[in-house]
């Protein structure tokens, strides 16, 4: 693995960023909106509630995280497909670039984005909302690193998945991640949940992220256990996903990336 | 020395076997065109031999090391410019340059970026976004990230196809010196014959994804027997035509014009028989075969 290379797609994403107004909008616009949307909404329960601000910090805490898993599978999802209509990728990987650089490279640019995306966020949560995110203290890190691993691996999966259907299923790019959210239960305590529904919940990594951040906020306690759970799925999924997406480019490869196009 | 080697190769889509059983080399500093009818296996064998797609069997040897095991080091002296692949749209020239120039690695990329910019004219394109430009524009962009990383193997799948004839012979001029210069070693596909006859010193001809033939461009011209004479008969064109007909000499009419396909050899003889049946023409252009005969007619068989 060469850093040159790993430098080079970065490079490459960045200059795409910097022009781009759809990937100016997807990284700052959206959040806004969901930030006034649903900031909003609970500025309302709060009022409803007699002043309980704990159900607003919950759901901005919702927000924010959800930013973090979101970034992580978007930048892989999104740049494959970027690639697949500049009809590009026989141009890199014609070049000694090989998949696993290419993997760290979005991985890399999805990191600098998700930090862009956050701290924007972040600085309007505390604006609008008088919001700190700090209220977590260091716990944000297990949060932050179990849900930025759920984003890489949701986001292979589907590069995987696109790499096999091409772009008619493009669309998973954006969809895909949502299947998880309700099961995430990112606004509400996994009780809140149907027993079939908390079954599915039990696999799902990020469902102990956010049952795990409520039980900071609600208690001031930090379960490891949750976020070792979350921490070792997360490790399964990841290499899963990984094997996946190399079985898909391997077999891609016997097709001819040509036929992606 | 041989900075090429394929053996053997082989690339079937299940029922279908687009590339069979190949084998040819490229020699250090050669040009060698690969010609073929649409479909016949070209892009299918450059494919492979960038690593984009997985041979069936059979072997590829660059620099004398295997492709498949040292993939990373060769492609990093290797470059391709093709007609089925874009360059980001939405970046600029300079962009695509600058982060093409950090995959292969460059050193003094800023220095390099100008210098091969110069060369393919693009000094005043360097800041526009690659959508903006025109194919020929394009085609300049895609040949100078070819040349980004000083290749010593450079795959050219049509080139020239959108260039105007003036920077097509530029570019051309441009491959030959650094045939000459850097000893680059280049395969070139094209379906202007005159150019391959120009610029290659071999060329190999693939049909149905079967090699059949590997020889100089003048050599397979050579190898059509065919001449087209073309007459202007001022009296005797009905006797010119029985001719023809009675020796079923294939001709073509338009007016008093005929074109007459006669083998090289029986010239001689069949001007003799013109003039013996008392046929007389005021004007003869004999038209020896070239490549594109040789290309049509391998077409036809197809």
């Amino acid at each position: 693995m060469k850093t040159s290379r790993i430098y080079a797609m970065v490079l490459r994403y960045f200059y795409y960023f910097r022009q781009s107004l759809d990937r100016m909008s997807d990284a700052f616009y959206w959040p806004v909106m969901d930030l006034l949307l649903w900031g909003l909404t609970g500025s309302y329960f709060k009022k409803m509630s007699g002043g309980n601000s704990t159900i607003m910090i919950m759901i901005i805490s919702g927000i924010l995280f959800w930013i973090i898993v979101w970034r992580g599978q978007y930048e892989i999802t999104v740049n494959l497909l970027e690639e697949l209509w500049n009809k590009n990728l026989i141009n890199l990987f014609g070049s000694p670039l090989n998949l696993d650089e290419w993997m760290v490279s979005v991985i890399i640019i999805g990191l600098i984005k998700a930090f862009l995306s956050l701290s924007f966020a972040l600085v309007l949560a505390f604006f609008l909302y008088k919001y700190n995110f700090f209220v977590y203290g260091f716990s944000l890190i297990p949060f932050i690193l179990c849900l930025i691993m759920t984003g890489w691996w949701v986001g292979f999966l589907v590069a995987g998945l696109i790499l096999r259907g091409g772009t008619r299923i493009q669309t998973l790019a954006w969809a895909a991640v949502a299947v998880i959210s309700p099961f995430s239960a990112i606004y509400y305590p996994l009780s809140v949940l149907p027993l079939w529904a908390q079954k599915i919940a039990s696999f799902i990594p990020t469902s102990y992220i956010f049952e795990g951040a409520r039980l900071v906020l609600a208690q001031g306690y930090l379960d490891w256990h949750k976020i070792l759970i979350s921490f070792l799925l997360n490790i399964v999924y990841l290499v899963l996903a990984i094997v996946w997406l190399r079985k898909s480019f391997d077999k891609i490869l016997r097709k001819g990336l040509v036929k992606l196009f | 020395m041989d900075i090429l080697g394929v053996k053997n190769l082989t690339k079937k889509f299940q029922q279908f076997t687009a590339v069979d059983n190949i084998s040819f080399n490229l020699r250090e500093g050669e040009i060698l065109g690969f010609l073929g009818p649409n479909g016949a296996g070209k892009t299918t064998t450059i494919q492979m031999l960038l690593g984009v797609l997985i041979p069936t069997s059979g072997e590829v040897n660059y620099f004398s090391k295997n492709f498949q095991n040292h993939r990373e080091e060769i492609l990093e002296q290797v470059n391709f410019s093709s007609t089925y692949t874009n360059l980001p749209w939405n970046l600029t020239v300079k962009e695509n340059l600058n982060f093409m120039s950090c995959l292969y690695n460059i050193k003094n990329r800023k220095e390099r970026i100008n210098r091969i910019a110069n060369i393919f004219r693009l000094n005043k394109l360097l800041n526009q976004q690659v959508e903006q430009l025109s194919s020929g524009q394009v085609t300049r962009v895609n040949l100078a990230k070819a040349f980004i990383n000083f290749p010593k193997v450079l795959l050219l799948d049509e080139p020239t196809a959108s260039l105007d004839p003036e920077i097509a012979s530029y570019i051309r001029s441009f491959l030959k010196e650094q045939r000459e210069n850097f000893q680059v070693s280049i395969i070139f596909t094209s379906h202007n014959m005159s150019e391959i006859e120009e610029l290659c010193d071999r060329v190999i001809f693939i049909n149905q994804g079967k090699i059949i033939a590997d020889d100089r461009p003048q050599n397979l011209a050579k190898s059509i027997e065919i001449c087209h004479i073309e007459l202007n008969v001022a009296d005797g064109l009905k006797r010119t035509i029985e001719i023809c007909e009675n020796s079923q000499t294939h001709y073509e009419l338009s007016g008093r014009n005929i074109i007459i396909d006669v083998k090289e050899k029986e010239i001689p003889e069949f001007l003799r028989n013109l003039m013996s049946k008392g046929v007389y023409y005021d004007q003869i252009s004999i038209e020896k075969p070239d490549l594109e005969d040789y290309f049509l007619q391998v077409a036809k068989k197809k």
